[in-house]
């Protein structure tokens, strides 16, 4: 599959919007992108977030730099990272960018010990901390619940769990959660667990909810246990429901924000695409439930093979720690 | 030389027809060394005992229904013959075109068995089972008698295989894999094995050996381990992949030789492979892309993978005709 060009979005995107609503074009005069409550934790969260990994596909750390300053500027305070990303790359350009400004955003990354002990957890903590340049986190995850052993593997004696809570104990994080992007049994046996998460990420989109929804048999049970909810993947990971012709990026971006999260994170890897988002997320007004049902409709046949959600159908979105670490092939010899 | 009866036979489902325990599978003939070699391990499986054969359309590019061909010249009636067509959700007219190209590639005029290949993606029921889809195909091709028995094979996922069965459309054999590994793992053995011995419908095991044998070749298992596990199971035979005349002998000897385990042996072999079984490394079918052909991918919009030895043969092929499939000839 060819990789998706980011100016194609800025394309549709400036179509979208220029023929979009009335309301559209007054909010985008002077709003500002709404906050919502991280849960229970008592902290407010823009409902639009900075995506980690493709900070790291920016052209050059001086265009990483950029979205940062912009995307806070702008009201954005969520960032989103993880140990792996860009081998440690994305951590220390976002690190350098938040320098004199941490105090003004949430900072999560994620632990990427795919199975492995406490010990390899808590040293990755460190390194995340150094290249993030600060002495605490927000938000700590386990990156990458993906494999149906992972649950019993992070639950087991020593496992990651048990790091998450001593590092909460440790006062180096303040929230604990997990995310994956495969199969939403996987998530749902994380949380039978009842184990004191306070977030849970997990791939929301227009075509999710009729293909092995994570919208439907996760979201509503995240809920109810109060978790935060962190979307990703609003426009299929590489951004191919909108380069496929799907959705507009606006369609995409609503109907995630318009679900009950606390916070969409959408990879950005230049100031357009930035600036894209921005324009959506300022004085954004949900979709009501009729227009999410249109649209639902509308992606149906696009959604029945899970042609576009290649994160729970192939393995092109599992990374290759991951991978090794649980005895598969690398995308070298496995692309998908 | 072995008798030819030598390999346990049995019956086809609800029909008076027997098929031997193990079946030679198409897909690695096309990987044998050449079509002298190919030819060879079909004639010493036939004379070996083996009677099932299988094939499919979209094999290496036909290659393997024209070499099966040319091996079953005059054996053709001392064999069960069933290839597989390609349509991936597309309709009965293509589906027809396929069957006459199969009929031609294998030098038959007619078929034991056809079944709907790769029924792996979550829409494929719903798209064979619409109205001009490849189940009208299965019902005209049978009434004109150029195939004697209908099914379909799929290698993804048992909710997938159900859903097939609930179509209601009347399947005279279904073919999954079926090995110690599956027992622990999104399980065709737990969840449609029992119900297609509930209908009397055959079963047609496949990947014994987990595919292309990943799994022996790591030390998790043995050949023989694996096939007698997976020969062990109540199905009409187990189909298992020859590219090279010693892995023919090798198979052959199992089967020749063939006692049943016990269900405590195959309890104690489930267990041991439990720790690989759980998170799907050997069973690379069910949880990605490898297994699934570039025709399936190219009609379900699914990416190709560039270094599939398929699509380099597709690439090749078509280089020169600027053309993406594979093209059905009239």
């Amino acid at each position: 599959m060819r990789k998706p060009s980011r100016r194609e979005f800025l394309e549709t995107s400036t179509l979208a919007v220029a023929g979009g609503s009335a309301l559209m074009a007054q909010v985008n005069a002077n709003g500002q992108i709404p906050r919502r409550p991280l849960g229970r934790t008592g902290v407010e969260v823009s409902i639009l977030g900075v995506g980690g990994y493709h900070l790291g596909s920016a052209n050059d750390q001086n265009e990483a730099r950029k979205i940062v300053d912009q995307a806070i500027e702008a009201g954005i305070n969520f960032f989103d990272n993880a140990w792996e990303y860009h081998k440690g790359a994305s951590e220390e350009w976002l690190g350098a960018a938040l320098r004199g400004k941490r105090d003004r955003v949430l900072l999560m990354t994620k632990v990427c010990t795919h199975g492995r002990d406490k010990s390899v957890a808590m040293r990755m903590l460190e390194e995340s901390l150094h290249r993030l340049g600060t002495d605490h986190l927000d938000v700590w995850q386990i990156h990458e619940v993906i494999y149906e052993n992972d649950p019993d593997l992070i639950f087991r004696p020593n496992g990651a769990a048990e790091a998450l809570l001593q590092a909460k104990k440790d006062g180096k994080v303040r929230f604990i959660g997990f995310t994956g992007h495969k199969d939403p049994e996987i998530h749902l046996k994380m949380l039978s667990h009842d184990f004191p998460f306070d977030t849970v990420q997990m791939p929301l989109n227009c075509l999710d909810g009729t293909f092995r929804s994570f919208e439907h048999r996760v979201l509503s049970e995240a809920n109810r246990r109060g978790l935060a909810v962190l979307g990703m993947k609003s426009m299929g990971g590489s951004g191919e429901l909108v380069t496929h012709g799907v959705v507009t990026p606006a369609e995409a971006l609503r109907y995630a924000m318009s679900l009950p999260v606390a916070v969409t994170i959408s990879g950005m890897d230049s100031v357009g695409i930035l600036e894209q988002n921005l324009q959506i997320a300022r004085g954004f007004q949900p979709m009501d439930a009729a227009q999410m049902e249109h649209l639902r409709d509308r992606c149906r046949f696009d959604a029945s093979d899970g042609r576009f959600e290649l994160f729970k159908t192939t393995k092109k979105y599992d990374g290759d720690l991951g991978r090794s670490q649980h005895g598969f092939p690398g995308a070298e010899d496995l692309p998908a | 030389m072995p008798q030819s009866t030598s390999i346990p036979m049995r019956q086809f489902g609800r029909h008076d027809v027997k098929i031997s325990a193990l079946g030679f599978g198409g897909h690695h003939l096309g990987d044998a060394e050449d079509a002298n070699t190919a030819v060879r391990m079909v004639r010493e499986a036939v004379d070996g005992g083996i009677t099932f054969f299988d094939n499919c359309w979209e094999y290496h590019r036909g290659k393997t229904e024209v070499w099966m061909g040319m091996g079953l010249k005059g054996l053709r009636d001392r064999v069960f013959l069933m290839t597989k067509v390609c349509t991936h959700g597309r309709d009965k007219e293509l589906a027809m075109r396929m069957l006459d190209e199969s009929l031609r590639r294998l030098q038959t005029d007619h078929l034991d068995l056809w079944q709907i290949h790769g029924v792996s993606f979550d829409n494929d029921p719903d798209l064979f089972i619409r109205k001009d889809g490849a189940a009208e195909a299965l019902e005209l091709a049978r009434k004109q008698g150029k195939v004697r028995f209908v099914g379909f094979t799929g290698h993804k996922d048992p909710e997938i295989h159900l859903k097939m069965l609930a179509t209601g459309f009347p399947f005279d054999s279904v073919q999954m894999p079926l090995n110690s590994f599956d027992a622990g793992f999104h399980s065709f053995e737990l969840k449609v094995l029992p119900e297609l011995n509930r209908r009397g419908i055959a079963v047609l095991g496949m990947k014994p050996l987990n595919g292309h044998g990943d799994a022996i070749k790591a030390g998790a298992i043995t050949a023989e381990e694996a096939l007698r596990y997976a020969m062990s199971l109540p199905v009409a035979t187990t189909i298992t992949g020859i590219d090279k005349p010693e892995i023919l002998q090798q198979n052959l000897r199992i089967a020749q030789t063939f006692q049943p385990m016990t269900a405590a042996e195959m309890q104690a072999l489930r267990d041991r492979v439990r720790i690989y079984a759980a998170d799907g490394r050997f069973e690379l079918y069910k949880v990605s892309l490898k297994f699934d052909n570039p025709e399936a991918r190219l009609a379900h919009d699914f990416p190709l993978d560039m270094n599939q030895p398929e699509v380099k043969e597709m690439v090749r092929a078509t280089e020169n005709t600027g053309r993406p499939f594979p093209k059905v000839s009239q």
